[in-house]
């Protein structure tokens, strides 16, 4: 392996790594779509996009965690959308548009630290961050405007337990497991 | 048409019907898309695929907001209905017509984007049918010893990353070998080049929409 670690540019290893990562998990995205699917043909339904989209996140935090590089997140993130629109989303190109936001609502987390902590606080602000933009996108975009104040109270907490729970609490034990596992020396 | 310029009108026109509540203008979106598609004669089981798609997402948009939504949510709901059908066969303009590796080359060629990331993914991106590969191995493996993996348990994504990190670095170096340096000019064999009609075409398209958008009786 290349001295690569220390240096903030973008390598050839970097850029297949987190491109392979996005694609994984581009298959589970898709795959998950179905768990969207499954939630919303039940009385829960306006509730299923808040509920798991926690899920879709994770590519974002989880390649910032592993790169540690500026812009790895919103890379990462909409690396995996775009893989998921071309295994075929059934949300079409706005898979990338979401990508797009996802990525800058993670990125900003890690960005509130100045690239300096990646750590169980950067994790934090990246999934309250998270939550704030693609919530704001969605005001518009999945027409939540038209809710009352008291829904989107409700929604806006299960987005951020599914947020918390996907990007928060299961990319900590992920990264937890690849430290244990010493692969990336650092 | 150009896949960057192509992938460029999709992304902005999806953008602006994230944001506009005209029931008309993504009803005619489609209809100029399926035009396009049947154009370019797209195999059917492909068209068929993306009606059938969009209907569960579409139907669970529309019952959200038709039962439980407030104001002009009967408005809203069939503007959102219409709009998943929009953002899926705008997508497959794209998906359908172009490949990665015409995207990559142009963004490449015509918008300069560095040559690490433009083989760095198109690499990553030539393994997409062994990753479907990985990811149902990982849990074939789990599963003779016992274990049940989840989208939720730590162990695939950990074995996904090992997995990339493994191929990340026999790819690189195996890229390195076969010549490619990071950040040296290269020279084409396939130079691409963007025709003035793809510009004005693009363009044409956006107008279009705008007008379509101020000019059209109905919402």
């Amino acid at each position: 392996m290349q001295a690569t670690k220390k240096s903030s540019g973008w390598h050839l290893r970097d850029v297949i790594m987190l491109t392979l990562i996005a694609i994984f998990f581009g298959f589970i995205f898709w795959i998950w779509a179905f768990a969207y699917d499954a939630v919303a043909a039940t009385p829960l339904k306006p509730f299923a996009n808040d509920i798991t989209l926690g899920a879709w996140i994770m590519a974002g935090p989880l390649a910032g965690y592993l790169l540690r590089k500026a812009g790895a997140s919103f890379l990462g993130e909409f690396l995996a959308a775009f893989a998921e629109m071309i295994i075929g989303s059934q949300w079409g190109v706005s898979t990338l548009l979401s990508g797009l936001i996802q990525g800058i609502g993670g990125e900003l987390g890690f960005a509130l630290t100045g690239y300096k902590k990646w750590n169980g606080l950067s994790l934090v602000l990246s999934t309250l961050t998270s939550t704030i933009v693609t919530f704001g996108y969605d005001l518009y975009a999945s027409g939540y405007a038209s809710y009352s104040f008291g829904m989107l109270i409700v929604l806006f907490v299960i987005r951020f337990l599914s947020i918390g729970f996907f990007g928060g609490v299961l990319v900590a034990a992920i990264t937890k497991l690849i430290d244990k596992a010493g692969i990336l020396n650092r | 048409m150009n896949a960057s310029l192509k992938i460029a009108v999709a992304l902005l026109i999806s953008l602006e019907i994230s944001f506009t509540k005209s029931i008309s203008l993504n009803i005619a979106l489609i209809v100029c898309a399926i035009i396009y598609l049947l154009f370019k004669q797209v195999n059917w089981k492909l068209m068929l695929y993306s009606i059938f798609l969009p209907i569960l997402p579409a139907f669970g948009s529309w019952s959200s907001l038709y039962f439980y939504g407030t104001g002009d949510h009967v408005h809203m709901a069939f503007v959102l209905f219409t709009r998943i059908f929009a953002y899926i066969w705008i997508g497959s303009c794209f998906t359908f017509t172009t490949n990665i590796d015409e995207l990559l080359k142009s963004l490449e060629q015509n918008f300069r984007l560095p040559n690490t990331f433009v083989y760095g993914v198109l690499a990553a991106f030539n393994f997409l049918p062994r990753i479907a590969q990985e990811v149902k191995t990982i849990r074939l493996a789990a599963r003779m010893r016992g274990e049940v993996l989840h989208f939720y348990s730590p162990q695939i994504f950990f074995k996904a990353i090992l997995t990339s990190f493994n191929w990340s670095n026999n790819l690189a170096q195996a890229m390195r070998s076969h010549g490619f340096a990071e950040g040296e000019r290269r020279t084409h064999y396939h130079v691409i080049k963007i025709p003035t009609w793809n510009w004005l075409a693009a363009a044409a398209i956006l107008i279009a929409v705008q007008a379509f958008l101020f000019m059209s009786p109905f919402n």
